[in-house]
């Protein structure tokens, strides 16, 4: 059994409802378009550009700036339903047994298959932000800044899916269909500085900052704002606290979703 | 019957629940719920079997743990020799399960693309899975009903009812798992499904084990089957086994309309004090019936007391019959209680 075919599984799954659903892709296609304005228009509400600059601390265009947490922020809430989210569907559709029966381990149907969807998510979003980048940074750096966007987002596609994992593990453990990421999200985001950056937070706030991997990969993205041609050692560090965590949070997150698997096949919760 | 021919093998099977009662806002009480209690049974390759009881009987916990999605608090379970727990993996290979014929599939994708998908999700790829979804939505009828691209969010009860057969027989496994595949289909697809469900045992040498709640389904399209009440086998026969266990009673049945402020349970009573015979009273469309189990040589007697009981307690009597005994009859024999439809 391989993971071609699960991986295939979950590809032709996200391009059936795409083609079935036009306002779901729709909304897809507009969606980061609305987050920036949204965050742009709320930025400039309360200060210029010019102020953004002065409190950054850095000669940085804003509107780049929250290209890169826009993206960043998007990809990791829709990993986060994608993943850890895809339980409470399934649970809700009726699918969860049949899904369960698949010959793998839950765990691993369940974070194989959203890479597809992923890659799908973070190639669409960046290819439509490249031309207001390109526009901005001018060709060659806007073109190296997308790259470093991107090399972003795969890499901190992993420990965030390991991260995922640990939700999805306590979502399958528990009966009540609580939908405790609608709530866990924003704050997730919060914490990472996808908004504000997180250097700028309280110091307790900075201490949970630094668990979540999805602050350095908003770091890594906004490196590609912040610095004209970026710094390969800092790049390379940040890759590195981003691929440790990817061993750290995958590992806790087996282990997790075995137990819960186990409990839940233990309460007889699989429905 | 060697051991060769056991497709499906439960020995004592145990399961307890956990379940809560609310008791106040903040409070509540844990309670444990015995769902079964020493299940034993087998199950020979190519026949229909039977898992016959009423709701809370403990059909769908025992369903569940066969398909590996519920782990028993003791006893064991074997799906062609290999063990449920130990071996899950493998026999989720050499099973097709329906848990449910009403969801379990995403409303938003096609009969097709649902198949497609958890084809692929199951191991199966390229023109081998186009083939085999094809040959499924032309076996279970769906192409003829037009029901191939249509959204599942469109299809009526008996649609969805087909198409979770058809996955349940994706990867061709040898033995079919299937919790009350005709419940609250109307009776034209019900009959299809059963037909396929006989054909698939009969013709395909597929292995067949179907929980109902539904005495006149069990009757007619299961080999054998296990009555299940309380979370124990009460008994494992074929029907006409099952049946010649009851011969030594007659089936009473009266139609009766009760007057309206009339209780079923004291009615019950009064009956079985009256007739002294098992007494059970279903409701139906119109009225009530109610069946006796008379012995063979009281029977007039047994009538005449329980018309007695009736007018006393001014129901309006419509039919009495005499009838043949049926699973429904060795059900109240060996229950000594309640019987179902």
């Amino acid at each position: 059994m391989s993971f071609k075919t699960l991986v295939k599984a979950s590809f032709v799954q996200t391009i059936y409802f795409l083609k079935n659903v036009k306002a779901m892709l729709i909304t897809f296609l507009l969606w980061p378009y609305l987050m920036l304005g949204l965050i742009l228009g709320a930025g400039l509400m309360f200060g210029s550009t010019a102020s953004f600059r002065q409190n950054i601390g850095l000669n940085v265009d804003p509107i780049v700036f929250f290209i890169a947490s826009t993206v960043v922020a998007l990809i990791s809430i829709s990993l986060m339903w994608g993943v850890a989210g895809s339980v409470l569907e399934l649970r809700w559709i009726g699918a969860l047994p049949y899904v369960m029966l698949a010959p793998h381990r839950f765990s691993i149907t369940l974070v194989v298959s959203y890479i597809p969807n992923y890659l799908l998510i973070a190639s669409l979003q960046i290819l439509e932000f490249a031309p207001l980048i390109i526009l901005i940074e001018g060709l060659e750096i806007g073109l190296l800044k997308i790259a470093v966007l991107f090399l972003a987002l795969i890499v901190g596609m992993l420990p965030l899916m390991g991260f995922a994992a640990l939700f999805a593990s306590l979502l399958i453990s528990i009966k009540e269909e609580s939908n405790i990421l609608a709530w866990l999200n924003p704050i997730i985001l919060l914490f990472s500085g996808a908004f504000y950056p997180a250097y700028l937070l309280p110091r307790w706030a900075q201490f949970i900052s630094w668990l979540l991997p999805s602050t350095y990969t908003i770091e890594l993205a906004r490196l590609s704002a912040l610095i004209g041609a970026p710094n390969l050692s800092t790049i390379t560090f940040m890759i590195g606290i981003l691929l440790g965590m990817t061993v750290a949070y995958n590992s806790i997150a087996s282990a997790l979703m075995g137990a819960g698997e186990r409990k839940a096949l233990r309460e007889g919760i699989i429905e | 019957m060697s051991n060769r021919n056991i497709a499906i093998e439960t020995v004592s099977l145990v399961k307890t629940y956990t379940a809560y009662d609310r008791i106040g806002f903040f409070k509540r009480v844990k309670k444990r719920v015995k769902a079964l209690r020493g299940v034993s049974f087998k199950v020979y390759k190519g026949e229909v079997f039977g898992l016959l009881g009423p709701n809370g009987a403990g059909k769908t916990t025992t369903v569940k743990i066969l398909s590996t999605l519920l782990l028993p608090d003791s006893g064991d379970a074997y799906i062609l020799g290999h063990h449920v727990i130990h071996e899950a993996t493998k026999v989720r290979k050499l099973i097709g399960v329906s848990l449910s014929v009403e969801r379990g599939f995403f409303w938003k994708l096609t009969g097709r693309e649902n198949l497609k998908y958890f084809g692929m999700l199951y191991g199966l790829d390229g023109p081998e899975l186009d083939q085999r979804v094809d040959e499924l939505l032309v076996m279970l009828g769906l192409e003829e009903l037009g029901a191939v691209n249509k959204l599942y969010e469109e299809y009526s009860l008996g649609m969805k009812a087909r198409l979770s057969i058809a996955r349940t027989l994706l990867t061709d496994p040898p033995v079919l798992i299937l919790d009350e595949p005709t419940l609250g289909l109307d009776p034209p697809s019900a009959r299809c499904l059963r037909e396929m469900l006989v054909q698939l045992a009969h013709k395909k040498s597929k292995t067949v084990l179907i929980t109902t709640h539904n005495m006149f389904e069990a009757e007619i399209i299961c080999d054998r089957v296990a009555i299940i009440d309380k979370g124990q086998i009460l008994a494992v026969d074929t029907v006409d086994g099952l049946k010649r266990r009851v011969a030594d009673v007659v089936p009473l049945e009266i139609t009766v309309y009760l007057p309206a402020q009339a209780s079923i349970e004291h009615l019950t009573e009064i009956l079985k004090r009256d007739t002294s015979c098992p007494v059970k009273i279903f409701p139906e469309e119109k009225g009530h019936r109610i069946k006796i189990l008379s012995p063979p040589d009281t029977v007039d007697e047994t009538t005449s007391r329980a018309l007695k009981s009736l007018y006393d307690q001014k129901c309006n009597v419509r039919k009495v019959e005499v009838k043949q005994p049926s699973l429904e009859d060795v059900f109240i024999k060996l229950t000594g209680k309640t019987g179902f439809r």
